[in-house]
């Protein structure tokens, strides 16, 4: 993507795209508020939905983590261990993107 | 306004507190991510004002900085943001039953991880129209905010730093998949399944796509196997 022109142009790619990601996500939150909260899903279909964010979460981080720098793997590989470390120890969310921040600064302040 | 309807309104506020003090450093990271992978500060802030949805927000930056179309990008939003479907559910049918509907469509627009999680630890007295909105005008105006702040301060950062928050929205994603996982073995191989799958199916198609599929057959394959309920997710709208 070519970088924004000024810090207030609007695009209209990018304006489009902004349009798309609110209407997709509006909808799914509005429809349980036109039926009013009397809705009951299928046991199978609420776990399917009750999945889908550690799913996507799982696909979101392989393997893309590896290209955080595509010439060092290894810089994502270090901050991704940082965060998951401090959120195993039940950690809130902010601490451990500043710590993987953290390490990887640290990295790559000092190593070539 | 009422005596008693300002008052829910400001329990609703000081109940959105420490949503705040997490909502705004996160928001100032995606619009880092967001300043850095080329977006102007006003689409930056454009997009936490319409989708107020910060996974996703982080997701697009990404797959818009990889190179991926735009509709790859919309239809991993929707199904990122799916859950709300059930977060919204919940409330609707907790709020009063007097509510009428242009209060419930607007409070459907904030609903989020967040905002979710604290309405649901209330006392039945706090369940109430003017308490949600005090809970949700709070809560969109930090993320909003955090990413105005995020979106002009990009230009101060040294360029060392800004590349160290490539590892941010990773990061964060690790942060509220892990909790989740301890004691759960089902859902750590299903994990390990959807990486090796979201890996594999990379190999073989645009990365926005492997998202999507292995995503998709991630969840059925564990709605099919498994009968256990995903993390709960914190510290994300």
């Amino acid at each position: 993507m070519n970088p924004a022109s000024s810090a207030f142009s609007v695009r209209w790619d990018i304006f489009l795209l902004t349009l798309g990601m609110c209407l997709v996500t509006y909808i799914p939150r509005a429809l349980p508020a036109l039926f009013g909260g009397r809705l009951r899903l299928q046991p199978w279909a609420q776990r399917f939905l009750n999945l889908i964010p550690c799913a996507a979460l799982t696909a979101l981080i392989f393997p893309g983590i590896l290209n955080t720098d595509p010439a060092r793997p290894w810089i994502g590989i270090a901050g991704g261990i940082a965060a998951a470390l401090l959120a195993w120890r039940r950690c809130p969310v902010l601490v451990c993107v500043l710590a993987a921040i953290g390490v990887d600064f640290v990295l790559y302040s000092f190593l070539p | 306004m009422q005596q008693a309807t300002r008052e829910q309104f400001f329990r609703g506020l000081k109940a959105g507190v420490p949503v705040m003090f997490g909502f705004i450093p996160v928001a100032i990271a995606y619009a880092l991510s967001a300043r850095q992978a080329g977006f102007s500060a006003l689409e930056t802030i454009l997009m936490s004002l319409m989708v107020y949805a910060g996974a996703s927000q982080m997701m697009a930056v990404g797959m818009l900085s990889t190179g991926s179309a735009m509709g790859p990008i919309v239809l991993a939003t929707f199904l990122l943001n799916l859950r709300h479907f059930i977060m919204s559910t919940y409330v609707m049918r907790e709020l009063p039953e007097k509510t009428r509907l242009p209060q419930r469509l607007l409070s459907a627009f904030c609903i989020t991880d967040e905002g979710f999680a604290v309405f649901s630890a209330q006392k039945d007295e706090n369940r109430t129209m003017p308490f949600f909105a005090g809970l949700a005008v709070i809560t969109y105006l930090s993320w909003v905010g955090g990413s105005a702040i995020g979106a002009f301060a990009s230009g101060l950062i040294p360029q060392t730093l800004l590349n160290s928050f490539n590892i941010a929205l990773y990061a964060m994603f690790i942060a509220l998949l892990a909790p989740g996982l301890p004691g759960k073995p089902k859902l750590c191989l299903l994990v390990l399944f959807t990486a090796a799958l979201s890996a594999l199916l990379g190999r073989l198609m645009p990365a926005s796509w492997a998202l999507i599929l292995s995503t998709l057959a991630g969840a059925a394959v564990g709605a099919v196997f498994t009968g256990e309920s995903a993390p709960e997710e914190e510290n994300l709208p």
